[in-house]
């Protein structure tokens, strides 16, 4: 894999139709690392993540990959140092889960280069990274819930990207079915990817982030490490609830209790 | 020095690459010759082999058949220009001829269904139904009973066909080919169009109408002279193009944000796919009229055969000649001496299909 690039958004906002959404922001992902990107609903997380991934054309300012602005690069060189997993991910009916991570391969595919040495082996580390090994001949749909979401971000994984944008992975996932997914992120990230999740759940953000992104109305109100960033006065300004910050017992990282809606 | 050298093992290469076979997915066949390699899809090799095969043999019934019955051998050695001069007329200014009309018009019309559905990720959004074949119809109706204009009857289907895709995409505004609102603006569009075309036929003389009945129905009896040449270099040039837009057609099955992010650049693939379908369509309406049921019933028949790793394009154009050759066949013989046009034969049997289709439980998409 190439080296961690960076992504960096200079002055940059969009808009659905005429609402504007996000204005004038600025943020950078630590490269190598996995940042978080929280908020109440409508906060503008998710458009931010589909303008880093070009889903969104900016009204004004950049997103930066490496100095280069994305909306000039081609679609497939975007493929291949990008990828996303959006929210709504759906796929063809009756594909398995072997056909599914294959088409991250795509764009690193030609017509005359169809199945190449490095094809199978990505396939293969993707496989083997979201410990997919016994069900790689299984339908999507004869999945559970954790074990497709593992799938799709075993797609993005062969796409072999430096860098890897995750909408809510764990949303309508169980309990354990998220800490797979919290699990296969870390080792993600230790082996030198650049990540960015937006997450609804601030207690996982703060437990598994390395970086926090904490947005509201469109803007950015907080970002740092999790440990120092997170405040009570932070959780009632992004949600209007007080609380008490405890340290987690075995990590350290804060924990949210005594909730209550101010 | 040299001794403790030489007995060190040497050092594999360290590339993987080194062993030249790369074994390929389940399912497949990997050529590769140099630096190129190609993965050939078993399962659609063999399917598309088995579609030959039938057409191949129910081609050689339709030259066979009719009237006039004729043996396997007897068609062939018409067909080579050898035995009886009446079989001979019979099988090569005849049968053949429509035969191969058949095959052309029966390959587009499916090739553009499959595009299209695919395109709107929507089985029952063929070109036929989204309007676009009524529109190619008006168009070379107006042209056939002389509404003052001169364009031949191909090129006004284009113009036709061309004309309801830009209104269908206006009404449903803002280029968006998926859901619903598209297929409603399109069944609206070809309504119209629909109507327009019988007001022309209403306004004429009863013999300029029945010069023009013949695009009203769809039929491979009444094949306008260089249409059909003109299909052929449209299909020769539309297959491979189709087959080259195969990579980003697989992708496209996926939700807009997966197609993207696989690198798919949606706005310009969907300009061409669309183009591609729309042009087939026109063409093929120029030759036969608007048997459009065989753009739903040929990718209909491809994708029950196949796996859904790909979008069956040869098999759906294989498919659709197919049923082209046997929806003619059965119009001309089972009325015989009568000769049922073929777009009500495939009316008559697309008709059941598309509501069988509606009835069955609804496929889940997968998230």
């Amino acid at each position: 894999m190439n080296a961690p690039q960076r992504l960096q958004v200079e002055a940059l906002s969009l808009s659905h139709g005429r609402t504007a959404i996000i204005e004038d922001l600025a943020v950078e992902l630590p490269p190598g690392r996995v940042t978080a990107i929280v908020g109440p609903n409508g906060c503008g997380k998710s458009t931010l993540l589909a303008g880093l991934a070009r889903l969104h054309a900016p009204d004004s300012g950049a997103v930066l990959l490496d100095g280069q602005d994305i909306q000039r690069l081609p679609p497939r060189e975007l493929a291949r140092r990008l990828a996303l997993l959006p929210q709504e991910a759906t796929a063809p009916e009756g594909l398995t889960v072997g056909d599914l991570i294959r088409f991250g391969r795509q764009p690193h595919q030609g017509w005359l280069r169809q199945w190449s040495g490095d094809d199978r082996r990505a396939v293969e580390e993707a496989v083997a990274a979201a410990g997919l090994e016994a069900l790689a001949d299984r339908p999507l749909e004869a999945l559970s819930g954790g074990q497709r979401q593992r799938a799709w971000i075993a797609m993005t994984i062969a796409q072999q990207t430096p860098l890897l944008l995750l909408d809510e992975p764990t949303s309508a996932l169980d309990l354990g079915h998220q800490l797979e997914v919290f699990e296969l992120v870390r080792r993600l990230a230790a082996d030198g990817r650049t990540l960015a999740l937006v997450l609804h759940d601030l207690a996982s953000a703060c437990r598994y982030a390395d970086h926090l992104v904490a947005m509201r109305d469109g803007r950015i109100v907080a970002q740092g490490a999790p440990a120092e960033v997170v405040t009570e006065a932070l959780v009632h300004e992004l949600y209007g609830v007080t609380c008490t910050l405890v340290p987690d017992p075995a990590t350290g990282t804060p924990i949210l209790t005594d909730l209550r809606r101010a | 020095m040299s001794e403790t050298l030489m007995s060190e093992p040497l050092p594999m290469p360290a590339r993987a690459d080194a062993p030249r076979r790369v074994a390929p997915p389940p399912g497949y066949w990997r050529l590769a010759w140099g630096e190129r390699h190609l993965l050939i899809e078993r399962r659609a090799l063999i399917v598309s082999l088995l579609l030959l095969g039938l057409l191949t043999a129910s081609s050689l019934a339709y030259l066979c058949l009719g009237q006039q019955v004729l043996s396997p051998a007897g068609a062939w050695a018409a067909l080579k220009g050898e035995g009886d001069p009446l079989a001979g007329f019979l099988v090569r200014e005849l049968r053949f001829p429509r035969l191969l009309a058949a095959w052309l018009t029966g390959a587009a019309f499916a090739l553009a269904g499959c595009l299209m559905q695919t395109l709107a990720r929507n089985r029952l959004a063929t070109p036929g139904i989204i309007g676009i074949d009524n529109g190619a119809t008006a168009f070379a109706v107006a042209s056939v009973v002389g509404l003052g204009v001169s364009l031949a009857p191909p090129a006004m289907a284009l113009v036709g066909a061309a004309t309801a895709a830009a209104v269908t995409f206006g009404v449903a505004s803002g280029g968006d080919t998926r859901g619903y609102r598209f297929i409603v603006a399109g069944i609206g569009v070809g309504a119209v169009f629909g109507a327009v075309t019988q007001l022309l036929l209403a306004r004429v003389d009863i013999d300029t109408a029945n010069q023009a009945y013949p695009w009203t129905v769809g039929t491979l009896n009444a094949r306008p002279g260089g249409a059909v040449a003109v299909l052929g270099i449209g299909l020769a040039l539309g297959w491979p193009l189709a087959m080259a837009l195969a990579r980003p057609l697989s992708l496209m099955r996926f939700s807009d944000a997966v197609a993207r992010g696989l690198g798919v650049g949606l706005r310009r693939r969907r300009a061409q796919i669309l183009g591609l379908s729309v042009l087939l369509t026109a063409l093929a309406v120029a030759v036969a009229g608007p048997v459009g049921m065989v753009g739903l019933i040929g990718p209909e028949i491809a994708r029950s055969l196949s796996t859904s790793r790909g979008v069956p394009l040869t098999a759906s154009a294989l498919a659709g000649a197919l049923v082209m050759v046997l929806a003619d066949l059965t119009g001309r013989l089972l009325l015989a001496p009568i000769e049922l046009p073929v777009g009500i034969v495939t009316a008559v049997v697309g008709g059941p299909w598309l509501l069988w289709i509606l009835m069955r439980p609804t496929h889940r998409r997968v998230s």
